[in-house]
């Protein structure tokens, strides 16, 4: 490793201009043999003064060296700083532009709306009767495209949100059960049909429950706008190598396998615009990474996708 | 008076297509809409068009796929490129691909409309019919 | 001290209903008719969980949520819906409510839904004085 100095940083890194280690280490320990050897054969007097002598060197290096660590120790320390900052400012960079996309869209519309609305209303602000219509479609378009930036500043918000699990012990199934029940109307409605396929014997887990249901809704949901009339979506929970794992399989669309690593970025979305914000499932992921577990999807095009939420039990 | 300027918007936000179709007609465009690559593709087919509106982020084909086929399926058109994208490096990969012109959304009307005027202005002093 | 509760929702007859079972069971509950009157009671008096209803006149249980979340952070809050709507169920849970129970209630599960919330913002709360 070897770390360029960013204008920034608080003076030079550990360099190789520090003075060499051995005159303390091998002083040091030569002085104090020297001093007991001479303790023995010359008048005491000498011994001592050396003894002292010694001493003191001992000392002073044992000070040097102790200096030394701290100052390595608080460097390695800035380095880690650093790094981990220009590591934060690349989040925060492609962030940033996720989130300018998707503001800046329904902004342009808005622009629109309002400078037709404008127009419009003409000079005299006394618009034509069968303008009215349209004006009054213009401004329920700037609300829809509010509520937009809303909807996304929301999720966002949740990003921000210092989320310290708060853990609780719960059977895994009520969990599920507690955000089928929302999505299942919707479903019947569509024609998909929710199967279960749960472990009975499953202990419960000790996990951040409202957490966890924020992920299970988002992958339900998810499952349900991807899975076509007649289609079937499954909750399964089972445990697998001493973990407790929840699936939610679908029949639905699949996922190409070029968007498969791409799901679980910020912003990534297939839906058309204003109806997917594309933060769902990297949502989901950092919840599921502190609660100590993993989320991973499957998919084949055509037949449906697997998404699976391991956790420790 | 001129020839109207035939403008064709390629945008996946319908919304925004609907509302600047109907703007830039009030204001003496002849104006047609895609809402993607391939839909511009067909269109430019049927007729062609002077300036090309051209969406970077659209599901399927971007922006930056689109752009040479459609400046193959109409070398006459100039093609003004309009995306909420903030990136230094897609606006100069879009111009170095032979865009006219990069601009950011949102946008009033009026600067969008003005950048339409320009690019075709120019387009008629470099290449008179 | 043990769990005390604010209902809110608009419909009279439920709310009673609502606290009569609460009281039977010794745990104080209090009920409030709509959003804003739910707000200044949580200003004046402490709770630990509050049931609400998503739809009433005026301010919605949305907005009521996101009002109490800001204000009383660790006050828990389950909201009661009639309709099953994925979309509200999401923009409820990510403003941070503890669960969701469709109407009509089963009061055993809101009374057990309850007790997880209460004993949460106890992990809570002896978390934040550690
Ligand atoms: N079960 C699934 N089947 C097929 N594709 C899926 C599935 N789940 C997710 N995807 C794909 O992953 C993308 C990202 O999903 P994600 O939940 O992050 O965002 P979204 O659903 O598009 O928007 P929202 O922020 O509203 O959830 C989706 O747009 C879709 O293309
Ligand atoms: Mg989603």
């Amino acid at each position: 490793m070897n770390p360029e100095p960013t204008p920034d940083a608080p003076g030079p890194l550990p360099g190789d201009h520090a003075p060499p280690l051995w005159p303390h280490t091998l002083l040091a320990p030569g002085l104090a043999g020297a001093a007991v050897l001479s303790a023995l054969a010359a008048p005491p007097l000498v011994g001592v003064g050396l003894a002292l002598f010694a001493g003191a060197i001992c000392i002073g290096s044992a000070l040097t060296l102790a200096r030394r660590v701290r100052r390595g120790e608080r460097e390695l320390h800035e380095l880690d700083v650093r790094l981990l900052h220009s590591q934060k400012l690349a989040a925060i960079g492609e962030l940033s532009s996720g989130i300018a996309h998707e503001i800046n869209n329904p902004l342009a519309i808005i622009t629109q709306e309002i400078d037709l609305a404008r127009e419009l209303f003409g000079q005299d602000a006394c618009p034509a009767p069968e303008d009215l219509a349209d004006i009054k479609d213009c401004l329920d378009q700037v609300g829809k495209q509010v509520a937009r930036c809303c909807q996304i500043t929301h999720k966002l918000l949740n990003f921000a949100r210092k989320m310290e699990p708060v853990l609780q012990e719960e059977a895994l199934e009520q969990v599920i059960e507690d955000m089928a029940v929302l999505v299942e109307r919707e479903a019947a409605g569509r024609g998909v049909a929710i199967r279960r396929d749960y472990d009975q014997s499953l202990p419960p887990v000790r996990t951040d429950v409202p957490l966890l249901r924020q992920v299970i809704l988002n992958l339900l949901t998810n499952a349900m706008h991807a899975t076509p009339e007649g289609g079937t979506i499954t909750l399964a929970t089972c445990r697998q190598n001493g973990r407790a794992v929840i699936e939610v399989r679908d029949t639905g669309c699949g996922i190409p396998p070029e968007n498969l690593p791409k799901v679980f970025d910020p912003f990534f979305t297939t839906k058309e615009p204003g109806k997917g914000t594309g933060l769902g499932l990297s949502l989901s992921h950092g919840i599921v990474a502190r609660l100590g577990g993993n989320l991973t999807a499957q998919s084949a095009v055509g037949k449906g996708s697997v998404f699976t939420v391991s956790l420790p039990l | 008076m001129a020839d109207p300027i035939r403008v064709l918007i390629v945008d996946d936000e319908e919304r925004f297509r609907e509302t600047l179709a109907k703007l830039l007609g009030r204001h003496g465009f002849v104006v047609r809409e895609a809402g993607s690559g391939p839909a511009a593709l067909e269109l430019l087919g049927q007729a062609p068009c002077d300036v090309i509106v051209l969406d970077v982020k659209m599901p399927g084909m971007t922006g930056a796929d689109a752009l040479p086929l459609l400046r193959a399926a109409c070398p006459e058109a100039e093609v003004l490129v309009l995306t909420g994208h903030a990136s230094v490096d897609i606006a100069s990969t879009m111009i170095a691909g032979g865009a006219a012109d990069y601009l950011l959304k949102p946008c009033p009307t009026e600067e969008l409309e003005g950048a339409i005027r320009a690019v075709y202005d120019r387009r008629q002093a470099t290449r008179p019919r | 001290m043990g769990l005390r509760v604010l209902a809110v929702d608009d419909e009279a007859d439920f709310i009673e209903t609502l606290v009569k079972r609460f009281t039977y069971r010794q745990i104080p509950v209090t009920a409030a008719g709509n959003g804003p009157d739910a707000l200044a009671l949580l200003e004046r008096e402490s709770f630990d969980v509050v049931i609400l209803d998503m739809r009433m006149p005026g301010m919605d249980g949305l907005a009521v949520l996101q009002e109490i979340k800001k204000r009383h952070p660790l006050v828990e809050v389950i909201i009661l819906t009639g309709h099953a709507s994925v979309e509200s169920g999401m923009q409820g849970m990510s403003l941070g409510a503890y669960d969701y129970v469709l109407k009509p209630v089963d009061f055993g599960e809101l009374l057990e839904k309850a007790k997880k919330a209460y004993e949460r913002k106890k992990l809570n709360e002896s978390r934040a004085d550690a």
